[in-house]
């Protein structure tokens, strides 16, 4: 099979597109910079529709990863990449026949405990630019399809060279300035990037007409929640770190977040209201749906991740 | 005679209610019409129904009481049509009915007949409340009744109870209290939630739309002289004679038809079935919802494969089925062959008896009692501690057939009433200061108080030397007991168990223990304490709070150890680790000791062997079935864990059945499941509780199984116990028994520990508490690092705190209680 994978120079979209490479599909990359794979790339901005078109001819599927993260980027900006980044991954993944969107359970994140829920809607309750434009672009892609379609949603990805979740710990713990929101007792399902990618090819597998997976969007989790605080516990003696987790009340982890969405001077502030949210209030999931449907099971528990992470981390580089 | 004023269509409310009305009420609109037939004089009757059209399974038709409508039986309507047709009828001058004029109660019963005969053509199910329920009956006596529900009623007016007092009230003052102010109406509406008061008034808002009502109350009779006198009569002899199923649906916070009239109708048809609500109210079908109920019991009742309730022979006759035939050596058999033998029987803190004292003062006191009236089937509830008085109450109580009711006073003030209330008692046994609290908090209307003590207003039991007294023969199936479980796994439930069932578990206790009866035992368990002179032992107490097991130490034990012969206890878990703890390398010799109570850990049993140098067992059993293994190999192990609780006793059945499907086929050995047993000991039903008993009673192949509601599985004969069904954590793996994910960690870290479920059922995760003081909190990396290395289980999070435990053994664990408190925390506020 021939396919595009969008954003392939991020942790995951890196690690599926080598995985589809080492399974024997052709790849090609499409991304603005180099995607640090030796696989065939394309360079260019996901809002340029018809450079995504151009790339895309000849090609049987498409893989859509390309997503501007950052929570206080502007409006204009999260609506370009997002949303209509989306809308013309959508219209190469037609022209190609298969596709294949990533989305994020925090498109459903409605403020309140998911304890052992499914896929819920897409909804607005997410307060940062980031979880709207992703909620919008989710919508239009589940509400019109031409071609068997599949939004996949992995919940917090993390693995060995991990700039999100791991990266910002590590970072934020040699400054001394990692907090948790209330003692990080709430349980938090994670995905191990290994997990997440196959899960997504799995799903390009079922991109078939007639196949019970399209056109709805799947929640995919490594099905093992831990308390937060385990988890950053776990993930700074993976990284050698003696620093321990502080604990902030929740509410008042919550109004830090918000004054610094607000007012922090700088690109990455310390927290935002919507992590802060995210971080005290438990999200997990009930996987049996998705792994029955998608014929997909998570390999790589917390515990193997985190040996995994801390062998990479001292391995020389 | 009829008031032309009142006509139905002439009143300014109109006839029926509104459409808004209906629906603001939760009534469909559609259910509302009228039905026009013929009374006896071939006059034209106008009723207001609510009909819900059609149903494949049958009709139901419900008469409401006075001062109500159609509107009581709403949760019916709603809950049980489209499968069956409702239709719940206003009578004659009530409700949105015509307003005619008087009716008398065979008139009313006539219209009802008529009515039936006229609406409905097949077979049917009648239901009733209030004064609806002698109009019922004596219609079911003339139609074809499928199956018959009362709910707080009525036949007669028994005998030792007085009219009630609201009703006696209302009839003095009929004309003020129902028709010209809407007093009567208003004070039942008080009798329910504020919900409902709105409809129940409706229908009644004008003085002329009430004169009904106070020709009712003016109806009821109370004494032969009055007119409906014949035709209540005639109600109560058609109950006692009907053949078709018979439910009592009740209300236990009744002010008018209270617990007595519930006695009443349960001595006229021994074989209906009955749940009693102990919180509901007069209006019981506003209450609870009876729907349900009603829907569960009539699929069973009138199903093919249901198995018949006892027949009335059995209950009542003297020759009975087969478990009647060879009576067995009667619980009273050590007492009277003994009745010469000085030795003693009973020794405790509060003073000793001999076998020959205990023979002639339950005499003595059973005379008593029989001219006081307590007659064979009379429940006496006992309300005295553990001590010489509570030996000779019981066994006068059985010696003049009456039946034992033994609450656990450890339960608090408030559920010790609501479990006498719910026993009804004719007669409470107990000591000044407990009759002052049940006289104070009205424990049971209407029962007689006796004590071992002169008291006013009390029979005193010691009564004077009389001719030797002679006890009846106690047959196998007639009632001896009512106990009550503990409420540690859910609320208490009254357990029935008959003279038959005790006979079989004092000989399988002979059994198991060997008995000599020169020895005597100890326990820590209050209520086992008749046992002893049942079984021909001696008992001794030793001197603590029964209701504190965890008081038991060391030196309590061998001081009452060393009074008599004992060689025999019978510890609860909290009890014998309280005994280990403090014994300080001391010994403390006995032959046996039983460990009842799971879950016993096997260090335990290891502690109590080293104190004791005697065999320790622990056997598997509970309230209603006790015991059921012999408890002998307690340190014997399994991959899967658990308790080992030896081998079923010969004549107990143990069978292991997957979760959730009772029915289905037996689990091979090692295969874990839920545990159903029976055995000739096992209790007779749960009192008044039709639903708990019909979800725990279970035949196969023609036996009666009880659901234990416990998972375990059995290996070469022995039965290992995995904790509660409800406890089991129900994971996206499958289900995993709490008792197997706790016991390898437990072991490893040497502390109590409890897995909880946190998330939905089937798709919930596992997680760890270990036992700590103070609050919960997320355990310390390197304990849950070890604690998830003890088990292959997934453990999602390993917390730290104090664990929940019951109020009557102190040691098991309120698991449920837990998972809320856990759930709570991980969910992050």
């Amino acid at each position: 099979m021939k396919v595009v994978v969008t954003g392939a120079s991020s942790l995951l979209g890196r690690t599926v597109a080598l995985a589809l490479a080492e399974r024997g599909d052709s790849v090609t990359c499409f991304q603005r910079s180099a995607s640090g794979t030796e696989l065939a790339e394309v360079r260019g901005d996901i809002r340029d529709g018809a450079a995504l078109l151009a790339a895309a001819a000849g090609h049987d599927a498409l893989i859509h990863l390309a997503a501007l993260v950052a929570p206080r980027a502007a409006w204009s900006d999260a609506y370009g990449v997002n949303v209509t980044g989306t809308v013309n991954a959508q219209r190469a993944g037609e022209l190609c026949g298969r596709f294949v969107h990533i989305s994020s359970p925090s498109v459903a994140f409605k403020n309140v405990p998911a304890v052992g829920v499914g896929a819920e809607p897409a909804c607005y309750a997410g307060r940062d630019v980031y979880t709207r434009s992703k909620a919008i672009a989710e919508q239009l892609v589940l509400i019109d399809n031409d071609v068997p379609t599949i939004v996949v949603r992995p919940h917090l990805v993390w693995g060995p060279g991990d700039t999100q979740l791991v990266g910002r710990i590590v970072a934020r713990a040699k400054q001394h300035r990692l907090a948790v929101p209330g003692h990080g007792r709430a349980l938090i399902d994670t995905t191990y990037v290994d997990d997440a990618a196959r899960a997504i090819i799995a799903a390009l597998d079922h991109a078939v007409p007639g196949d019970e997976a399209c056109g709805k969007a799947w929640v995919v989790t490594g099905a093992d929640p831990r308390p937060v605080a385990d988890l950053m516990n776990g993930i700074l003696l993976a990284a050698g770190l003696r620093a321990s987790v502080r604990s902030v009340p929740a509410p008042v982890a919550a109004f830090a977040g918000r004054l610094a969405q607000s007012f922090w001077p700088g690109s990455e502030p310390p927290i935002t209201h919507f992590a802060a949210r995210q971080l005290s209030v438990a999200h997990w999931f009930d996987q049996r749906e998705t792994q029955r449907v998608l014929d997909w099971t998570p390999r790589v528990s917390v515990d193997e991740g985190l040996a995994r992470l801390a062998a990479w981390f001292r391995a020389p580089r | 005679m009829a008031r032309p004023s009142n006509g139905p269509r002439s009143d300014e409310f109109g006839a029926s209610p509104s459409p808004d009305q209906l629906r603001r009420w939760g009534l469909e609109p559609s259910w509302s019409r009228r039905v026009t037939f013929e009374d006896a004089h071939g006059s034209r009757l106008s009723w207001h129904v609510l009909d819900t059209g059609s149903g494949p399974l049958g009709t139901i038709v419900c008469v409401h009481g006075n001062p109500s409508w159609g509107y009581l039986w709403r949760d019916v309507l709603r809950n049980l049509s489209p499968g069956w047709r409702v239709i719940a009828v206003d009578q004659t001058g009530m409700g949105y009915s015509d307003r005619p004029g008087p009716r008398r109660l065979d008139e009313r019963v006539d219209e009802l007949v008529r009515f039936c005969r006229q609406e409905v053509n097949d077979p049917l199910v009648l239901v009733a409340h209030d004064w609806g329920g002698p109009i019922a009956v004596g219609a079911a006596g003339a139609l074809e009744t499928r199956a018959l529900i009362l709910t707080n009623t009525a036949v007669a007016k028994p005998d030792d109870v007085p009219v009630p007092p609201l009703i006696a009230l209302a009839r003095k003052l009929t004309a003020f209290s129902c028709e010209r102010t809407p007093l009567f109406v208003d004070g039942a509406a008080a009798m329910t939630a504020q919900v409902h008061r709105e409809a129940l008034r409706a229908p009644y808002r004008r003085a002329s739309r009430r004169r009904a009502i106070a020709d009712f109350v003016a109806d009821i009779p109370v004494r032969a002289s009055d007119p409906s006198w014949a035709a209540l009569e005639k109600s109560a002899s058609t109950f006692a004679a009907l053949e078709c199923p018979i439910l009592l649906l009740w209300g236990g916070r009744d002010p008018v038809f209270h617990d007595r009239f519930l006695r009443d109708l349960r001595r006229r048809a021994p074989q209906a079935h009955v749940e009693r609500f102990a919180k509901a109210g007069h209006y019981v079908c506003l209450d609870v919802p009876i729907g349900t109920v009603i829907g569960n019991w009539l699929e069973e009742a009138l199903s093919e494969r249901s198995t018949p309730a006892p027949s009335r022979r059995l209950l009542l006759g003297d020759a009975g089925g087969s478990s009647n035939a060879t009576p067995l050596r009667s619980v009273l058999a050590s007492v009277q062959e003994r009745s010469g033998d000085s030795s003693l029987v009973y020794e405790g803190p509060d003073g000793t008896i001999t076998w020959r004292d205990l023979a002639t003062r339950s005499s003595l006191a059973a005379a008593v009692l029989r001219r006081h009236g307590v007659a064979a089937g009379d429940r006496v509830s006992l309300l005295i501690g553990p001590s010489v008085d509570l030996l000779v109450a019981t066994f006068a109580i059985w010696k003049v057939g009456g039946v034992i009711v033994v609450a656990d006073a450890s339960a608090g003030a408030v559920r010790l009433r609501r479990l006498v209330r719910g026993a009804a008692p004719s007669h409470i046994i107990g000591t000044p200061a407990t009759l002052a609290a049940a006289r104070l908090g009205r424990f049971s209307p209407g029962a007689r108080l006796a004590a071992f003590a002169s008291l006013p207003g009390v029979t005193d039991l010691r009564g004077p030397v009389e001719a030797a007294f002679v006890a009846p023969v106690l047959r196998n199936a007639a009632l001896a007991a009512v106990v009550h479980t503990s409420g540690a796994t859910g609320p208490a439930k009254p357990v029935r168990y008959t003279h038959g069932a005790l006979a079989a578990q004092r000989d399988v206790l002979a059994h198991l223990w060997n008995i000599d009866t020169n020895e005597a035992f100890t326990t820590s368990f209050g209520p086992f304490m008749p046992l002893a002179p049942v079984i021909g032992m001696g008992f001794v107490r030793p001197d603590f709070d029964v209701n504190r097991p965890s008081e038991l130490d060391f030196d309590t034990l061998s001081s009452a150890v060393a009074k008599g012969p004992v060689t025999t206890a019978w510890l609860s878990p909290a009890s014998a680790r309280v005994v280990a703890t403090t014994s300080h390398g001391r010994r403390l010799l006995l032959r046996l000791v039983m460990l009842a109570g799971a879950p016993v850990p096997r260090s335990l049993v290891q502690q109590i062997q080293d104190v004791t140098q005697g065999e320790v067992r622990t056997p598997y059993g509970m309230t209603e079935c006790l015991p059921v293994t012999d408890g002998t190999n307690p340190l014997a192990n399994f991959a899967l864990g658990g308790t080992a609780t030896g081998r079923p006793l010969p004549g107990a059945l143990v069978a292991v059945v997957a979760l959730d499907d009772p029915r289905g086929p037996v689990l091979d050995d090692g295969a874990w499941g839920e545990i159903l047993i029976s055995a000739p000991w096992m209790f007779d039903g749960y009192d008044a509780k039709w639903s708990a008993d019909s979800t725990t009673t279970i035949y196969r192949e023609g036996v009666r199984f009880h659901r234990t509601g416990d998972v375990g599985y059995l290996c070469d004969g022995n039965l290992f116990q995995l904790g509660r069904a409800q406890h089991v954590l129900r994971t996206a793996c499958g289900p995993l028994a709490s008792v197997a994910v706790e016991e390898p960690v437990a072991d490893a870290l040497r502390r109590p520990v409890a897995a909880v479920a946190v998330g939905p059922p089937g798709s919930s995760v596992v997680a760890l508490v270990i036992s700590d003081q103070g609050k919960l909190r997320l355990a310390p990396a390197s304990f849950a690092k070890a604690a998830r290395a003890a088990t292959p289980h997934q453990i999602a999070a390993v917390l730290v705190g104090r664990l929940p435990t019951d109020r009557r053994h102190q040691s098991k664990v309120d698991r449920t209680g837990l998972a809320e408190s856990v759930s709570r925390f991980l969910a992050g506020r």
